[in-house]
């Protein structure tokens, strides 16, 4: 009954936050409605019983993503902004020209294509997953499989984060002047 | 298995003549449970945070060779019921260019945000709402919250105060969020777990059994910690985000009567959960010393025990705010990005090894050669 309900007040939070997203027209209010769309996430991880990705999902987006739209929003001045639209292509004009709705337009169909591909799965019935109870909790679990059997994948993503690291710290630094 | 406060009590007898009480039913008993055990912890810790800012003006007075409060009941004691009294008999002020939505949401991200916190807090062993498998780390996670509410306080009053207050707060705790979360993460590891009852479990109730002594980088990861959460909660000498001398009052500038009484609220539990959440990552938490069995005289002596290392954390933190004077802007992100965090990082570089040199054990331990 409990994840019944847990599953039915996320699901509503996230469609219904992420509509706001779309429909207002105040873009700090989107940020807004953006956050209550990923906190709906992460109590979606919390159904599936994945603590620990529920509460990164907070860690991450909440604490630091959203925050950091909100000073991106607010250094910007993007709260004035007028549309001066006149055809379908120009509805938004800071958003590209017809070379960047085209690879969007293709982006959009790959991702329909891949959806069907997962959606055609769910008539059949999933096989049962095995609980394993080697581990104590589902963090154990993660940090076991992360130095094991995913280990590269966990020390590319570092060197990734240490390269967006330098990067940042590169183009934040006072320049020289000659 | 996640461990909660129903998990316990079930163990017990009169849980099933609760159950049958009503009616079998599992989820509603739970919920009833739950509901007022968050009652009771909630009016605690509002009481707690009330009774701050009697205790950091009455603090204030003795530092500074005044009285403090001493007209309202004994010794000035019922202050707090006339502060709460005035404070929601205050009109409602709403600026006339505020973004109204966020200027209502602001205040209560910040109360949801300390209050979410308490669930994982653990006042007693059984007595934990939620011992969570991630415990420290939710409660690091939920309580970013409040940067938020800061930051949507600032942004959403309109004004020039509020928004640099808003801006300074945000930056300043996701900033510190780092070198604490680091030193955090250095108590998991000699823990193995990130669950409260796991780390608490962990240690001893004398002072050579805590984590603070257990080696020299836990040690100076304490202060790291310390230094880092009353910047998180926006304490002098950090409270740089409410500078009364050059931003009149920082982000609650424009807020009136309770939606002020919130920020402030927060502010006080905050504090109190920090302290709270360094007691029983370093100080040894809960636990009562020579005795582990779980029977209700000694679950009283272990919320007494851990309220005292709590609240003299909090006296610290008090005394703290009126002896240092507050630091610039520039001087409170060095003191993060070059200092703390590094010190951070060797700390939690250096348990590590420490855990696999010594096998795990603590320096009591190597030294007395038992446990």
């Amino acid at each position: 009954m409990f994840l019944e309900f847990l599953f039915i007040s996320s699901a509503v939070l996230t469609v219904s936050c992420a509509l706001g997203v779309l429909v207002v027209k105040n873009i700090m209010h989107s940020c807004v409605f953006l956050l209550g769309s990923l906190m709906g996430v992460a109590g979606l991880y919390a159904t599936l019983g994945a603590d620990f990705v529920a509460v990164t999902q907070i860690m991450v987006y909440v604490g630091g993503v959203v925050i950091l739209m909100l000073f991106a929003v607010m250094l910007t001045g993007g709260t004035d902004f007028i549309s001066r639209a006149q055809n379908l292509l120009g509805l938004a004009p800071s958003m590209g020209n017809k070379w960047t709705y085209g690879m969007g337009l293709f982006v959009g169909v790959v991702f329909l294509l891949t959806n069907i591909k997962l959606l055609m799965g769910l008539t059949q019935t999933l096989p049962t997953k095995t609980i394993n109870n080697e581990f104590p909790s589902t963090v154990t679990e993660i940090g076991h499989l992360l130095v094991k059997d995913h280990v590269l994948a966990f020390e590319i993503s570092s060197v990734l984060l240490l390269g967006a690291l330098v990067g940042a710290a590169i183009i934040a630094r006072p320049r020289k002047q000659n | 298995m996640n461990q909660t406060v129903v998990s316990y009590l079930s163990k017990y007898e009169f849980y099933d003549y609760l159950l049958a009480l009503f009616g079998n039913n599992q989820g509603v008993l739970a919920f009833t449970i739950y509901f007022l055990l968050a009652l009771i912890i909630i009016g605690m810790c509002a009481t707690i945070g009330g009774l701050g800012t009697y205790a950091e003006r009455k603090i204030s007075a003795d530092l500074q060779a005044r009285l403090g409060p001493n007209r309202v009941g004994p010794y000035g004691l019922l202050q707090m019921l006339a502060d709460g009294v005035k404070m929601m008999t205050k009109e409602d002020i709403m600026p006339f260019t505020a973004d109204k939505a966020l200027f209502y949401l602001a205040p209560l991200l910040c109360l949801v945000g300390v209050f979410a916190t308490l669930a994982v807090l653990p006042f007693a062993g059984g007595f934990i709402m939620a011992d969570l498998n991630v415990g420290i780390f939710y409660l690091v996670a939920i309580s970013s919250f409040v940067g938020l509410g800061v930051f949507l306080g600032g942004y959403a009053s309109n004004s020039k105060w509020s928004m640099l207050g808003g801006m300074r707060g945000a930056s300043q705790i996701i900033s510190y969020e780092i070198p604490v979360t680091i030193s955090i993460l250095a108590i998991v590891l000699l823990a193995g777990g990130m669950g409260f009852g796991t780390i608490v479990g962990q240690q001893g109730g004398l002072p050579h059994q805590w984590f603070l002594f257990h080696n020299p980088f836990a040690f100076i990861a304490f202060f790291v910690y310390g230094v880092g959460a009353l910047a998180e909660t926006n304490r002098a000498p950090f409270d740089l985000p409410e500078a009364e001398s050059e931003l009149v009052s920082g982000y609650h500038t424009e807020y009136t009567g309770m939606r002020f009484g919130f920020f402030a609220l927060a502010e006080y539990i905050e504090v109190f959960v920090v302290c709270g959440v360094a007691a029983s990552l370093f100080l040894g938490g809960y636990n009562v010393p020579g005795i582990t069995i779980d029977i209700l005289p000694v679950q009283a002596a272990q919320f007494v025990i851990f309220m005292t290392k709590t609240l003299i954390l909090y006296y610290v933190v008090i005394w703290i705010r009126w002896t240092l004077p507050r630091l610039r802007v520039d001087q409170l992100m060095s003191v993060c990005w070059k200092y703390l965090t590094p010190i951070a990082i060797f700390n939690l570089i250096g348990c590590a090894i420490w855990m696999v040199v010594f096998n795990g054990k603590s320096i009591a331990e190597l030294v007395l050669g038992s446990h």
